[in-house]
């Protein structure tokens, strides 16, 4: 989950710098973290012992409903779930890794697995889970520096929410290209919205709205040999493009959060881009009735077709007391008939493709919409720098679309402020 | 019992009171100081944390990167018009409240004394919700009063001019209760006497605050003065539940960027910019002691 706040491990590294054992200083010739590992292979039968799993907020406090199948399945098993909460999540992670008090089986936000595998904490997937079994932008998300390290477990992604009764009213139909949803605003807008899209325009994470407009124009963040390709056309084409909506007065130059729901409940937002939790937000706003009220579509397409794909991963911890039982479990986990009863359980979308033909998914029309979506869905690069550069790009699409700079400097600038942080990978 | 026998003794004792302190002193203080001390000056990552030995040395040269930083730049210059502009307000606030509500002027006297103090116990993150309702642009409730008065309100928190003046009377109100009631308390230890022997002299409430209130609450003002700085130079919770820093970064302090430095696992250049921050403190701390000490 990508919405997770970035939380520090300061106190953390201060405490346990002086803390743990003298090895020597300066670093050593070896480079490259985590390559070496050696995988351990699936087994067959039952798994036994105890299985502790850390997982983060909702997913926490029902995954033992899911645990109790796993448990019914291999008596010998016991499954203990401990909670965790998402704001401090990276700081306890970080802290049990580096202490080596660590659970076997951990539930990884997919943008914070290059951290944990930067501090050589996770294990590799073993060879016996198929990646072709789960959506491609989701396995990405497992593999850092050419190595997987965990396996998807659930998945969300951004699509178009708009009020149906407005685009009824304008006589407008649900976008297909970039000119069609400008099109698209415009009548909302004249239909009585104030505005006839709301888009991120500063802040944490502007950038994952951002960037599947970027994608959708043909551009790539890191090409094959790991170097960034930030400064092209495809940039300059989507920052121009996003930033046209605030500049044409159809999107709100400065958007307020914390208002966008209210504002499209009441009618003066005609569209927003968000995730698949935002449909409980709004009818715990606006009340279930509101359902008949708005619809979701996936975002329009350019050169191609993309959208931001994010959810959480399990992972196996490299110092796993039962490395052996916690492999079975992530397997039962991913396995698709499991993911289906855990959509059932949680609501959260399944990274497993085979799960979305089930009824329970494909006759949902809340959710049926996301499988292309998911499809074609790409995450950020798994390099443990990409935080920091995120945080550029929020910084340079807020000054466009102030005007402050120019789609080209725009271009240029988060090619240099990417290439000057590095990969973070040695 | 020989006479150094007993005094080795004695200075056991003395060392076996004083140890439960030490102990808590040197694990929770001295190791955290001296681990960020080492942290400055070498390059130490995120991914380091497992072998934080195997870091190479580097040494000012994450100094030299945090001064040449334009987003550090940015983020000193912010704090100081925010410590600039906020600590005066604040402490000419807090003295003129103090000396309102220690005047005998002022009826329900302890009502006040609640209320201005209130703010500094209350969470920010309440704080936060209720400042963000009253600079709403549209209807909130500081543009409603500026609308009925003819003067078309500026979007505070999201404009680059207006965000941190609307910080800094958020930090003063936030801020101004807890210098107040140290002043008062200084205030009422001021002797009674003196005041009637200046009225005798023919001095009235002005000549009077100038002349007695403030030399003789001088090393109490001194007190908030210092503990005011060091907590305005860490400006921090305002910017960071209200705007994230922005707009374009107009409210981004020294703390929040060794915060967001932290966060991105840049922990020697972070370290660095916490040592930055530091001398800075013990700069205003002394500058003010230089401006504030007692005449002898």
């Amino acid at each position: 989950m990508n919405r997770t706040p970035r939380l520090v491990a300061a106190a953390t590294a201060s405490t346990l710098t002086l803390a743990l054992a003298l090895t020597g200083c300066g670093r050593s010739d070896e480079g490259g973290s985590g390559t070496a590992d050696t995988s351990t292979a699936l087994t067959d039968g039952p798994a036994t012992g105890t299985v502790e799993v850390w997982a983060m907020g909702t997913e926490g406090e029902l995954l033992p409903e899911l645990a109790e199948q796993f448990e019914a399945d291999n008596p010998d098993v016991t499954v203990n779930v401990t909670p965790v909460p998402w704001e401090s999540s990276t700081e306890k992670i970080n802290t049990a890794i580096a202490t080596g008090e660590v659970p076997d089986v951990m539930q990884v936000g997919t943008t914070l697995m290059s951290g944990f595998v930067g501090l050589d904490g996770l294990a590799p997937t073993p060879e016996g889970i198929d990646p072709d079994a789960f959506f491609p932008g989701a396995w990405d998300t497992t593999v850092v520096d050419g190595t997987s390290y965990g396996v998807p477990w659930y998945v969300e992604s951004r699509v178009l929410y708009y009020r149906t009764d407005l685009a009824e009213k304008a006589g407008v139909e649900a976008p297909q290209t970039w000119d069609d949803l400008t099109e698209f605003a415009a009548g909302l807008q004249d239909a009585g919205a104030d505005e006839g899209i709301a888009l991120q325009t500063r802040g944490n994470s502007t950038a994952l709205m951002y960037l599947p407009f970027y994608w959708q124009a043909g551009g790539e963040i890191m090409n094959e040999d790991g170097e960034f390709t930030l400064d092209n056309e495809a940039q300059v084409k989507a920052l121009e493009y996003y930033s046209s909506f605030m500049r044409d007065g159809l999107a709100p130059p400065v958007l307020v959060e914390e208002e966008k729901v209210q504002n499209f409940v009441d009618g003066r937002l005609g569209s927003f881009v968000s995730g698949p939790w935002e449909r409980s937000n709004l009818l715990t706003t606006a009340g279930d009735d509101f359902a008949g009220k708005f619809d979701v579509v996936p975002l329009p397409s350019d050169e191609t077709t993309a959208s931001f794909i994010g959810g959480s991963n399990l992972a196996v911890l490299a110092d796993a007391a039962n490395p052996d039982a916690a492999w079975k479990f992530v397997q039962f986990a991913t396995d698709p008939a499991t993911q289906v009863d855990w959509f059932e359980i949680s609501h959260d979308l399944p990274a497993a493709q085979a799960a979305w033909e089930d009824p329970a998914l494909a006759d949902d029309e809340t959710v049926a919409v996301y499988e292309d979506v998911l499809s074609t869905a790409r995450s950020t690069p798994a390099i443990p720098t990409w935080a920091e550069i995120e945080h550029e790009i929020d910084l340079v699409i807020e000054q466009v679309i102030a005007g402050d700079l120019s789609p080209q400097d725009a271009a240029t600038r988060i090619q240099d402020a990417a290439t000057s942080i590095g990969t973070g990978l040695d | 019992m020989t006479v150094s026998a007993r005094r080795r003794r004695t200075g056991l004792a003395a060392w076996g009171f004083a140890l439960p302190f030490t102990l808590l002193f040197a694990v929770f203080l001295l190791v955290p100081v001296a681990s960020s001390l080492y942290m400055a000056f070498t390059d130490m990552r995120g991914a380091d944390l497992r072998t934080p030995w195997a870091v190479n040395f580097v040494g000012f040269a994450n100094f030299a990167e945090a001064l040449a930083d334009p987003k550090f730049q940015q983020a000193a210059g912010n704090t100081l018009y925010f410590v600039g502009v906020a600590m005066p307000l604040t402490l000419a606030l807090a003295l003129l409240l103090a000396v309102l509500l220690n005047s005998g002027l002022v009826w329900f006297r302890s009502v006040f004394r609640v209320g201005f103090y209130a703010p500094v116990v209350t969470s920010i993150v309440a704080v936060a919700v209720v400042w963000r309702f009253l600079l709403q642009p549209d209807f909130g409730l500081v543009n409603s009063a500026l609308g009925a008065v003819g003067v078309d309100g500026p979007r505070w928190l999201t404009d680059e001019t207006w965000a941190m003046p609307a910080l800094i009377v958020m930090a003063t109100w936030r801020n101004v209760g807890y210098s107040m009631v140290i002043l008062l308390a200084g205030l009422q230890g001021i002797p009674r006497d003196v005041y009637e022997a200046s009225s005798i002299d023919g001095a009235g409430p002005v000549r009077q605050f100038w002349s007695v209130t403030v030399p003789l609450l001088r090393p109490t003002i001194l007190f908030c003065a210092v503990i005011t700085g060091i907590g305005y130079l860490q400006f921090f919770e305002e910017p960071f539940v209200m705007t994230q820093g922005g707009p374009l970064g107009a409210t981004n302090s020294v703390a929040y960027e060794i915060f967001n430095q932290f966060g991105f696992g840049n922990y020697g250049l972070s370290a660095a910019m916490s040592y930055v921050l530091f001398v800075a403190i013990v700069i205003l701390s002394y500058l003010q002691f230089r401006l504030l000490r007692t005449e002898k």
